[in-house]
């Protein structure tokens, strides 16, 4: 019985950790959000202390679905993880499957691509919306502005000058739009995380059965439906991991929204706690806990459901 | 049979040239940020030097004359160090302990630990900052920062861990134990030996996500224990107008763990597979 003990205990230290860690602050949290809590009120300065006699009820609760910028926050938050987890699921297994096979300097391949992985997601926002995504002086400005430049001049052409001068001048896009900074956000977090896809489907379909695929060749399958038929199912659980490891990490997707959508309206849960964070504690309290509950329904969903597979 | 020979005749071509293609879009925006740090502010921005243009270290000096890079440097390599070991040293042994010794609820105590991940930290850094500056004192220390950065870590690590252990055959513990091994020689000698690509991926990537991590560091330091993701945030306010000397900064808070991360590539991909190969 001993034996069986101790090895049981090894798992207390992380176990009570991340229970203090989780608790604690939680719990706070919670408490915040039903009371009335400010950081600065001249007019109410009893509120700026957090104290039981400033018991508000649901009442941050109420206030924040009632913010009209709740509801676009909620909806954006799952779009973002949604958009990215499908792009990056795609991108990842069309790329694993086309540096599968063996070419000169595949090494090197592997190695560039897996380099937007170690990129600090700061930067990455910071290298995305500056220099490459920028209307005017980033390389999209550029761009654009050739594109322009080059088409201007051939109208100048004898014959074939009219014909483009029927083409309109193109306008490059503003990545600083509420709904085009979503896009922005979704590229360079796509761009960053399609190597981890592609890192961990590579490594399982290497492990595929080559001898099924050389009967499916032998039958004549075309490689499509090899790769529907083979491929695909085999990657199940690959899938069900990036999936998962994605979502836990995108759902609290803070710093790309901050550095992209600064003030312009585009918004998801993390990012609307943060700015009620800037004096009105109780509802960004409320709004946590809203976003607590958003990440359990997404873990009921998808941790349980991929998490069984897992387990055996 | 002709049409396969045919197509992997094309192929050999075709795909080979397309994976490169694929690789240097995916490699550019980090190329252009290296080149980039190498312009001066105003050639930055102009497209008539793109590619031709005097390469300058002036955005480099000014970066170490204006703030101590070193410093931030060091603090990242302290903090994520630590807090990498700290992870393996909690982790090796919880999941040790779920992988040879589970119980009924080893797979909600797992499920529970990766829950904690999806939390948002906005949602309690108010009580965080609160706590640390008002009752525990330790704002914007070392230890906090390797305190929090190994939390956030560890389920990840644990489950990387977890999934490393279950491959290996439990019968080489259990005879282990019937020659009189303790439980610490069990995992000293016999598992960390076994499992070690496993624990060196998992070291790595926990590495790289603390090193990576701009939420907390930034947060939770002013600049006693201030890393390189607080240099990042202190440098990218003034938006457009300073390529040359954000792409500089950039590149000297991201290079360190790119270059860590090229030369381990190998490890890492051994190791992230997250149970995935059978």
């Amino acid at each position: 019985m001993a034996d069986r003990t101790l090895p049981k205990l090894l798992q207390t230290p992380a176990v009570i950790l991340l229970l203090i860690w989780m608790i604690v602050p939680l719990s706070m949290t919670l408490y915040f959000s039903f009371i009335r809590y400010v950081l600065n009120n001249l007019r109410r300065p009893e509120w700026t202390t957090p104290s039981l006699s400033n018991w508000r009820g649901f009442g941050n609760y109420e206030f924040v679905m009632n913010n009209k910028d709740f509801v676009l926050a909620m909806t954006n938050s799952l779009f973002i993880v949604g958009s990215i987890l499908v792009l990056t699921v795609i991108l990842g297994l069309a790329i694993a499957v086309l540096i599968n096979r063996s070419f000169p300097g595949r090494g090197i391949v592997r190695v560039l691509l897996i380099s937007p992985f170690f990129v600090m997601p700061a930067v990455n926002a910071v290298l995305w919306i500056n220099m490459l995504l920028d209307p005017v002086l980033g390389l999209q400005g550029i761009a654009v502005g050739g594109i322009n430049d080059m088409i201007d001049g051939l109208r100048d052409f004898p014959v074939l000058g009219a014909f483009f001068s029927l083409w309109p001048e193109l306008e490059p896009i503003s990545f600083r739009a509420t709904q085009t900074s979503a896009y922005a956000v979704i590229m360079m977090v796509t761009w960053q995380w399609t190597p981890f896809a592609v890192l961990i489907f590579m490594t399982s379909l290497q492990s595929e059965d080559q001898q099924q695929k050389e009967a499916a060749i032998l039958d004549g399958a075309s490689n499509w439906s090899q790769f529907i038929n083979l491929t695909v199912p085999h990657l199940a659980r690959p899938i069900a991991i990036v999936v998962m490891i994605q979502s836990i990490f995108h759902l609290s997707l803070y710093a790309e929204i901050e550095i992209v959508s600064r003030g312009n309206g585009n918004k998801n849960l993390p990012y609307l706690i943060g700015e009620f964070a800037n004096n009105n504690i109780g509802a960004a309290s409320a709004t946590g806990i809203f976003a607590v509950i958003l990440a359990n329904i997404v873990a009921i969903f998808l941790l349980r459901m991929i998490g069984k597979s897992l387990m055996d | 049979m002709a049409a396969i020979t045919n197509q992997s005749r094309f192929g050999k071509i075709a795909w080979p040239v397309l994976a490169w293609l694929v690789a240097l879009i995916f490699f550019f925006p980090i190329f252009w940020m290296v080149l980039t740090s190498f312009k001066t502010d105003a050639d930055a921005v102009k497209p008539e030097f793109l590619f031709s243009f005097t390469p300058t270290l002036e955005n480099y000096t000014n970066m170490t004359d204006n703030y101590d890079y070193w410093k931030f440097a060091l603090n990242s390599v302290i903090t994520a160090t630590f807090a990498t070991l700290f992870a393996l040293v909690v982790g090796v042994p919880c999941a040790y302990a779920m992988a040879f010794n589970p119980s009924r609820h080893t797979k909600d105590v797992l499920m529970w630990m990766l829950s904690t991940k999806m939390l948002p930290a906005a949602a309690v850094l108010y009580p965080m900052t609160f706590l640390t500056k008002n009752f525990l004192g330790i704002y914007d220390t070392h230890f906090l920062i390797i305190l929090v950065l190994c939390l956030i870590n560890l389920p990840i690590a644990i489950w990387m861990l977890f999934t490393y252990f279950k491959e290996i055959p439990k019968e080489i513990l259990e005879a282990a134990k019937m020659d009189g091994v303790t439980t610490w020689g069990e995992i000293r000698d016999i598992l960390i030996p076994l499992a070690w690509g496993g624990i060196a991926s998992t070291a790595l990537l926990t590495f790289i996500f603390c090193w990576n991590e701009a939420y907390w560091t930034v947060r939770l330091t002013t600049t006693e224990a201030a890393t390189l993701s607080k240099l990042i945030e202190g440098n990218r306010a003034p938006e457009g107008l300073f390529f040359g000397r954000l792409s500089a900064v950039s590149t000297a808070a991201v290079m360190p763990i790119v270059v860590l991360g090229w030369f381990c590539q190998k490890q890492l991909v051994q190791g992230l597979t997250f149970g995935a190969v059978k």
